[in-house]
């Protein structure tokens, strides 16, 4: 399963979730896909996914959001592996790591991460997150749902082949414009103040 | 007001900023501000329902900077050295997607410092802060008490109003407290 093909299923399990994506051809790929107002595309802050899912999921508790969805990347989550012990620690009820795992720094030459050797799943289960594994589109919608009805922090380990789709435009927006409409569309869900 | 520590109006203060949600990484110098936080929070042993650890600082400013985008604010408590450590996430993130933030950390980059080594990053962060431009506040012995918990507050607000992390650096040196 490619990259692209992953996140095709994605976009349409995650509609009324609100959604944060990691940098460069993971943004790239589901914009040009959707482009919907619960996309959070952080567009140049590697390895944070994962805090702001965590931020975002202690602040809907108590909402009617039933997760808030992280899509991260190998490498990404390798510059920050912090989320998982932390996640795991915090344990917020409404968090969903998908973890789209090639094994290679995809935006940055393929050059290879530590996934080859290293099971992040694994260090996720031993940080105390529920974990889910995926190696095809079956898998990955089946796996998927359960986690989105499973409370406490859970990560789907998807495993996808190396490269990323052809001819994708670069995603050229004001990062302030992503908060305006995200926040707008998060909020109205919330009924009061969030923690 | 007169017989509270340095420590407890900065915690006082952050709350009284707006402060919905606190994490901190830990210090010598900020553990009594967090227990402070955590006592008026219900909580003890460094923990309450909203005040939690963290192990770096740029997850911190992940974990807190990410609450207005749900409605909410929060702030983080650390040390200075450790913008070192989140100065990508803090000009990526907070600056770039236009997300309020109050940090307050404590100074060890002048008078007081022990360390031979510390103050290398430490004494440059007024500086460094400035030229991302995110405001600095300092505090220092020369301020009050009332006037500790009043500067955090309104740096608070100072965030909010302008859509951008605002720092609180707040030097224990010569006050109540210590300095490590």
């Amino acid at each position: 399963m490619r990259r692209i093909e992953a996140l095709a299923h994605l976009v349409e399990l995650t509609e009324h979730d609100p959604l944060v994506v990691t940098c460069a051809a993971t943004s790239r790929e589901l914009a040009s896909l959707a482009d919907r107002d619960n996309h959070l595309y952080l567009l140049d802050s590697m390895g944070l996914v994962g805090s702001v899912a965590t931020g975002l999921a202690i602040a809907v508790d108590g909402s009617d959001v039933r997760k808030v969805i992280g899509i991260e990347g190998d490498g990404s989550l390798l510059m920050n592996p912090n989320v998982l012990p932390t996640g795991g620690y915090l344990a917020p009820d409404r968090l969903l790591m998908v973890l789209l795992d090639n094994r290679v720094y995809g935006s940055t030459a393929g050059l290879p991460t530590y996934a080859d050797r290293v099971d992040l799943g694994a260090l996720a289960a031993a940080s105390g997150w529920t974990v889910g594994t995926a190696d095809d589109e079956a898998s990955l919608r089946a796996e998927f749902a359960r986690l989105a009805e499973t409370p406490g922090p859970a990560l789907l380990h998807v495993r996808i082949e190396a490269g990323n789709a052809a001819d994708i435009a670069k995603l050229l927006v004001d990062p302030v414009s992503i908060t305006l409409r995200f926040t707008a569309w998060l909020t109205a869900r919330l009924p009061r103040p969030a923690a | 007001m007169g017989t509270r520590t340095y420590a407890q109006a900065a915690a006082a203060g952050i709350w009284a900023s707006g402060a919905k949600h606190v994490g901190y990484i830990p210090s010598v110098t900020v553990a009594p501000v967090i227990q402070a936080l955590v006592e008026t929070d219900g909580g003890r042993d460094g923990v309450s329902e909203h005040v939690t650890p963290l192990s770096r600082e740029e997850e911190a400013v992940g974990v807190l900077g990410a609450l207005p985008l749900a409605g909410s604010f929060g702030a983080v408590v650390m040390q200075d050295n450790g913008f070192g450590n989140n100065l990508t996430a803090l000009t990526t993130f907070s600056v770039s997607y236009h997300l309020p933030l109050l940090i307050v950390a404590n100074t060890r980059g002048s008078l007081g410092e022990y360390n031979s080594m510390i103050h290398s990053i430490s004494q440059h962060v007024p500086p460094i802060l400035r030229t991302l431009g995110i405001p600095v506040v300092e505090l220092d012995r020369r301020s009050s008490v009332d006037d500790w918990h009043d500067v955090i507050a309104e740096a608070g607000t100072h965030a909010v109003m302008t859509y951008r992390p605002v720092v609180v650096l707040a030097s224990f040196w010569n006050t109540d407290g210590k300095v490590a």
